[in-house]
């Protein structure tokens, strides 16, 4: 009986951060669909999740302009939602130079930037996000960008020190590529919302430690409850599952200086 | 609103329900080419099973689907050393018609064989070809399953496909692997159409909303729960339902009830109790 009130209380996670959710209409949903902000709000209640970093989907679908602009707007009177923005090439100053740009993530307390690079068309490299970048790794600010692979090898091999959190790594299990940036680069960061590997999670962990996954849930496009269920039973260390949930987004954010 | 389904709250406290067994109605076994499998054997798979609830689960080996003649034999022994915690599927490869006639000769020389795996699109042969009708034939007359992977707007498996499958042979129970993926509005049309046409979980339970409207739309009777696994955690697949606005009826139905039903003929008591306790 003890040890059964052990395991029943160990899978208890109080602190469900979301590192990889959104809002907004779609021009085609892929799959369910959150309108605005309250809608969000309401699914991750439902799931019985605290807080999370967001994005709006026009950010991707429709420009970055618009997209951070909105996120912010609607997420204004929203504690539990924190915004996230897309980058563009400094170059064209679509969102400033560089250090207007930071400016203005100052001043909306943006800590965490997305990238784009096939749907904006740009290339992620150090000829194009130079300047940004170098401000971006002694600020610890993390990039969110997709399983882009050999964009994210080519751009880690510049930027050593990079904070990266990989988003949306395939449903196929992706450890083949990604296991050897998690070893060589120790800021690599992996969302959780679509690693569905069966054992994946709980053999991460046993290679890599606490420290590299974060919590996310993909929507509105995954099932809110779907990587929350697979990271509340995986076989991992009670510490390792609460890090995970939401300690190790906290810990990224508490060490970016703006 | 939070979510007050009590299954869901036993999978978050326990990581697997007393109330609600699981049974995976859509299994491969042994590694494959393009992904890297922590468990790919049998041992790994039933500790995964035993701690995420899933009392059986019904394969096709992946041998089975390049090699039939090899892999069903790997399967048969596999079911023969795990009896009531692995059942398989005859896997069929349409490009070797001399092959299949042959599995199709010793289907039940093996026991925990329920049906038949079709893989159309992973054999580049349409369903509705001439080299499937044996197998179908056989599965009628036999009244067996048919797990057959479904993909949206694929010309050798769309769900549409199934649609004029059905009716020709209605003893078959077809089980549209991955639920038609992305054509959706056909393949749940064909699952509500044909009382022998069920859906099929695995990766589309992904797909936010869509369980909901399978079950909206075709109803939880009619829809089965599946993980490719060793591909894809139990419990991913069970999270997407326990949080799907559906009732814990629905839930039961989906996550076992329905697969209760269909495997009724073919059951074999586990031996070791099938430990999800």
């Amino acid at each position: 009986m003890v040890a059964y009130l052990r395991v029943q209380a160990h899978r208890r996670i109080v602190d469900w951060f979301d590192c990889n959710c959104g809002f907004g209409v779609p021009a085609k949903p892929l799959g369910g669909v959150l309108r605005s902000a309250a809608d969000l709000i309401g699914e991750l209640e439902f799931c019985g999740v605290g807080e999370a970093i967001v994005y709006h989907v026009a950010m991707e679908a429709e420009s970055a302009q618009v997209g951070n602009r909105l996120v912010c707007e609607e997420t204004a009177d929203e504690p539990r939602l924190h915004p996230t923005w897309a980058v563009l090439p400094p170059q064209t100053e679509e969102l400033g130079n560089v250090h207007e740009f930071l400016a203005a993530m100052r001043e909306h307390d943006i800590k965490v930037l997305r990238a784009y690079p096939e749907e904006h068309r740009y290339r992620l490299d150090a000829l194009t996000f130079g300047p940004l970048l170098e401000e971006l790794v002694p600020r610890r600010i993390p990039l969110m960008i997709g399983p882009h692979w050999q964009v994210i090898a080519d751009l880690l091999a510049d930027f050593q020190e990079l904070t990266l959190i990989i988003r949306n790594h395939g449903n196929w299990g992706d450890d083949r590529y990604f296991r050897p940036l998690i070893e060589r680069y120790p800021r690599v960061h992996l969302d959780t919302s679509d690693y569905q590997q069966a054992e994946g999670i709980s053999e991460f962990v046993r290679r890599y430690g606490p420290d590299r996954l974060l919590y996310g849930s993909g929507a509105p496009t995954l099932q809110m409850g779907a990587a929350l269920l697979s990271l509340a039973g995986a076989d991992v260390p009670t510490e390792a599952r609460e890090a995970t949930a939401g300690g190790n987004l906290r810990r990224l954010l508490a060490e970016v200086q703006l | 609103m939070r979510n007050d389904s009590k299954i869901a709250g036993e999978f978050l406290a326990r990581g697997r329900s007393e109330a609600c067994p699981v049974i995976d109605m859509h299994g491969h076994y042994g590694p494959y080419r393009a992904i890297y499998f922590p468990k790919p054997w049998a041992d790994g798979m039933l500790e995964t099973m035993d701690r995420c609830g899933v009392v059986c689960i019904v394969c096709s080996s992946h041998a089975s689907l390049v090699d039939p003649a090899r892999g069903n034999r790997e399967m048969a022994e596999v079911v023969s050393a795990h009896p009531g915690r692995f059942y398989a599927y005859c896997a069929i490869n349409p490009n070797y018609p001399n092959v299949a006639e042959e599995e199709i000769r010793r289907f039940g020389e093996d026991g925990g064989f329920v049906g038949f795996k079709f893989h159309p699109s992973g054999h580049s042969y349409p369903i509705t070809g001439r080299n499937y009708v044996p197998a179908l034939e056989y599965a009628n007359e036999n009244s067996l399953l048919l797990l057959s992977h479904t993909w949206g707007e694929s010309q050798y498996d769309g769900p549409g496909l199934f649609g004029e499958l059905a009716p020709k042979y209605p003893d078959v129970t077809f089980l549209m692997g991955h639920a038609g993926y992305g054509e959706w509005d056909s393949a749940l049309a064909v699952a509500r159409d044909h009382p022998n046409v069920y859906l099929e979980l695995t990766a589309a339970h992904r797909v936010s909303g869509i369980i909901t409207r399978m079950v909206e739309e075709v109803g939880s009777h009619k829809v089965v729960f599946g993980t490719d696994l060793p591909w894809f955690d139990p419990l991913y697949g069970i999270g997407a339902v326990c949080f799907s606005r559906i009732s814990d009826q629905d839930r039961h139905n989906i996550l076992h009830l329905n697969a209760e039903r269909l495997l009724a003929p073919f059951r074999e008591p586990a031996q070791d109790g099938g430990r999800h306790s």
